[in-house]
């Protein structure tokens, strides 16, 4: 009882250094704290971009990319092979038809083109059975994004003349337009969706925010992206023409950044057919078995699928830009930096008052020694007050990380986030018109994310056992340094 | 019986052999139980570092100290340390008590490395500070006590484990004449009524003069011994 009397009238009365230890153990723990919250609120503002990803249970999404070139950087990594003739066949049919021809039409004719264009190379949907049955895969779903370009006008007089082709092929795709004023372009993306497999998938039941999800029949439903519905003014209910079929509205999704964010949804089937694409797929999505598989079947499919590309998660994470990308790769680099700096900062100014407290008591010490008191005892004695400090130091570092934490919500400007959509961004190698034709289409998309400091309580007491550790070393040390000397010496110590 | 202390030829030099200093020279002493002896001596006569070798607080560069027949030389430091608890009691001139506890826990901090229960330690410590005269003083600072108090709380904290020897530094150095003579009359009245082994060290003739036996000391040398003959009522 004596011993706990004595540290902390000791702390009381060395105040003005008590506090000054405390304060320089609570600025390293304060920062840390911060630091670490920073990047945690960094990671949770990633996570709510990918959740559409991760969330919904997919935990990957396996695409086909293909190298346009034989220097590009997918071949360089060993990357994708050379398609077959067969193949090669097969995608020209698909894409190859995205022109439109004035040959044959008359000046001032009116004329309207419906084309889908695939916004990544499709396969045969025998993958999907085949990508179910590998170990450790618990679904797998196929899905078919494309792109529906309509081009619609009157044919010019001059291009009617020359024979001139225009189609997105031959120029910019989305917006933009080099051609006469009376043809327009009009571009929206339909993605099929396998209504049989609603867990799985580019929208899964959880992201409607009205209406219902598909039915488990042959009938033509269409869900609208929430954006394009409100664009097109689409109610639960409405009618919407794709190809020249009529799809009644039945739900309205809500796709964040990061999913397939596409116009339309319909039964892939239906979409399959529409675009004379049956028993294709462009997008296998796969549910492992448990998160910690994830990587295993990932490379299981690019072993079994050697054209394939697997974006899980983590490498869509990659694909995050934007200021939120900034700031986290600024705060995993300067971050890490400025904890260790608070922290070595923290213990080296513990240590040196510390240090400097005891050289001012030797004489006390030595007292202490002269009436009987054991090397062990006079060190427990210094440990304790600065186990004390040290505790009162991560107190205080608690306040001041929580108050930083609050402090950058409060003043953190939003981020914002752009990501590749999940099969997107496992494209990357098409920065303009593909090979076969296909549109230069945008899977990307970007979202303004609020960053949200969060302390976790493991942490907090982790920098406050750090802080009570660097205390706990320097009063032993001082301790251990002072119970050394003879009492004789000790005592002869001038204060 | 043996005698509390026997020094044979007790050497204690500072500094290397270039700058040697011999504080305390070739000394033999022998003092026995129950004796109250001041060793008496100008300043910078080696008194302090003599009391130091006999409180065990140091080890001569030559000779043998003898605390009840043992020599403190052969003894490890843990050894020491358990004399300097349960043997020796020390009294600084300037006290030496820890200023931010009070004069009791002044008093049971030397009782702190002890197993002695707590309700124990309370009572002694309270009996201690009644038999120097501070019964109702044991909650002060030390900052609230006089000179004379601060030094009765420095014997009573020496007392506490009950020691075979009471080593005095000067312990009246620090004091006005009066306070410094009911000082003495504490350590005389624990000599005569306990039979308490009393060793001081003083400057003082009229201090010295209370003692049963005053040996000198000068340039580290030990003078003369002189057999003092007790003055009643001193």
């Amino acid at each position: 009882m004596v011993f706990v009397k004595y540290m902390l009238s000791e702390l009381r009365r060395r105040r003005g250094r008590t506090i000054l230890t405390a304060l320089g153990l609570a600025v390293g723990v304060g920062v840390v704290i911060t630091v670490s919250a920073l990047s945690a609120g960094l990671d949770d503002a990633q996570a709510k971009v990918l959740e559409p990803l991760t969330g919904v249970g997919t935990d990957m999404s396996v695409t086909r990319p293909i190298s346009t070139s034989a220097t590009s950087s997918s071949s360089a990594n060993g990357g994708p092979p050379r398609l077959s003739e067969k193949e090669l066949q097969q995608l020209r049919k698909e894409n190859g038809d995205a022109r439109v021809g004035f040959g044959n039409l008359k000046a001032g004719q009116k004329f309207t083109r419906t084309t889908f264009q695939a916004t990544q190379l499709s396969f045969s949907a025998a993958y999907v059975a085949k990508i179910a049955k590998l170990a450790d895969v618990e679904a797998a779903a196929g899905g078919l994004t494309l792109n529906l370009t309509t081009v619609s006008g009157t044919v010019p007089k001059q291009a009617a003349q020359s024979g001139q082709r225009v189609g997105p092929g031959a120029g910019p795709a989305q917006g933009g337009f080099n051609g006469p004023r009376s043809i327009k372009f009009s571009s929206l993306s339909v993605s099929g969706v396998d209504e049989t497999r609603p867990a799985l998938g580019s929208i899964t039941p959880g992201q409607l925010t009205s209406g219902r999800y598909f039915a488990a029949n042959h009938a033509r439903e269409a869900i609208v992206n929430a954006s394009y519905a409100k664009s097109k003014n689409l109610k639960i209910g409405s009618t919407l023409k794709i190809s020249g079929k009529t799809y009644p509205v039945i739900g309205i999704v809500s796709t964040p950044v990061g999913g397939q964010a596409s116009d339309i949804y319909v039964k892939l089937a239906e979409l399959q057919e529409l675009s004379g694409r049956v028993g294709r797929v462009n997008t296998v999505y796969v549910r492992a078995t448990s998160a910690a598989r994830v990587d295993a079947v990932s490379k299981r499919i690019a072993t079994a699928l050697p054209s394939s590309s697997v974006a899980t998660a983590k490498t869509l994470a990659a694909s995050v830009t934007g200021s939120l990308a900034d700031a986290k790769n600024l705060a995993g680099k300067l971050g890490i930096a400025l904890e260790l700096v608070g922290l070595l900062g923290a213990v080296a100014i513990a240590s040196l008052l510390t240090l400097s407290s005891v050289t001012k008591r030797v004489r006390e010490l030595g007292t202490l020694k002269a009436i009987g008191w054991p090397q062990r005892l006079v060190v427990r004695q210094l440990t304790g007050e600065a186990l004390l400090q040290g505790l009162l130091g991560g107190a205080l570092g608690i306040a001041l990380g929580l108050a930083g934490a609050a402090l950058v919500t409060a003043l953190a400007p939003a981020l914002k986030a752009t990501v590749g959509s999940a099969a997107g961004s496992a494209l990357g190698v098409f920065g303009g018109p593909g090979p076969f034709g296909q549109g230069a289409v945008d899977t990307s998309s970007s979202q303004t994310v609020a960053l949200t400091a969060h302390v976790s309580l493991g942490l907090a007491l982790a920098a406050v056992g750090l802080a009570v550790a660097a205390g706990l070393l320097s009063g032993a040390f001082g301790g251990l340094r002072a119970s050394r000397l003879r009492p004789a010496d000790a005592l002869r110590h001038i204060d | 019986m043996d005698p509390v202390y026997e020094l044979r030829g007790v050497t204690k030099s500072y500094g290397s052999s270039s700058t040697q200093v011999d504080a305390v020279r070739d000394v033999d002493l022998r003092i026995e139980a129950g004796e109250f002896v001041a060793i008496a001596g100008p300043s910078g006569s080696g008194k302090t570092t003599l009391l130091q070798l006999l409180g065990a607080l140091d080890r001569p560069t030559r000779g043998e100290i003898l605390f009840e027949g043992r020599d403190l030389a052969s003894l490890r430091e843990s050894e020491l340390t358990q004399l300097r608890l349960r043997t020796i009691g020390f009294v600084f001139q300037q006290f030496n008590l820890i200023p931010t506890v009070s004069a009791a826990e002044n008093v049971e901090l030397a009782l702190a490395p002890t197993r002695i229960p707590q309700d124990v330690r309370v009572r002694r410590v309270a009996n201690l500070l009644a038999s120097v005269g501070l019964g109702d003083r044991g909650h002060h600072l030390p900052s609230q006590l006089s000179g004379g108090e601060q030094q009765r709380v420095a014997i009573a904290r020496a007392l506490a484990n009950e020691p075979d020897v009471l080593l005095a530094d000067e312990p009246t150095g620090n004091l006005d004449t009066a306070t410094g003579e009911e000082i003495i009359g504490v350590l005389r009245e624990l000599n005569r009524s306990r039979g308490q082994t009393v060793v001081l060290i003083t400057h003082d003739p009229e201090i010295a003069a209370a003692a049963s036996r005053v040996v000198r000391m000068h340039d580290g040398f030990l003078g003369e011994e002189r057999l003092e003959l007790e003055i009643a009522g001193g």
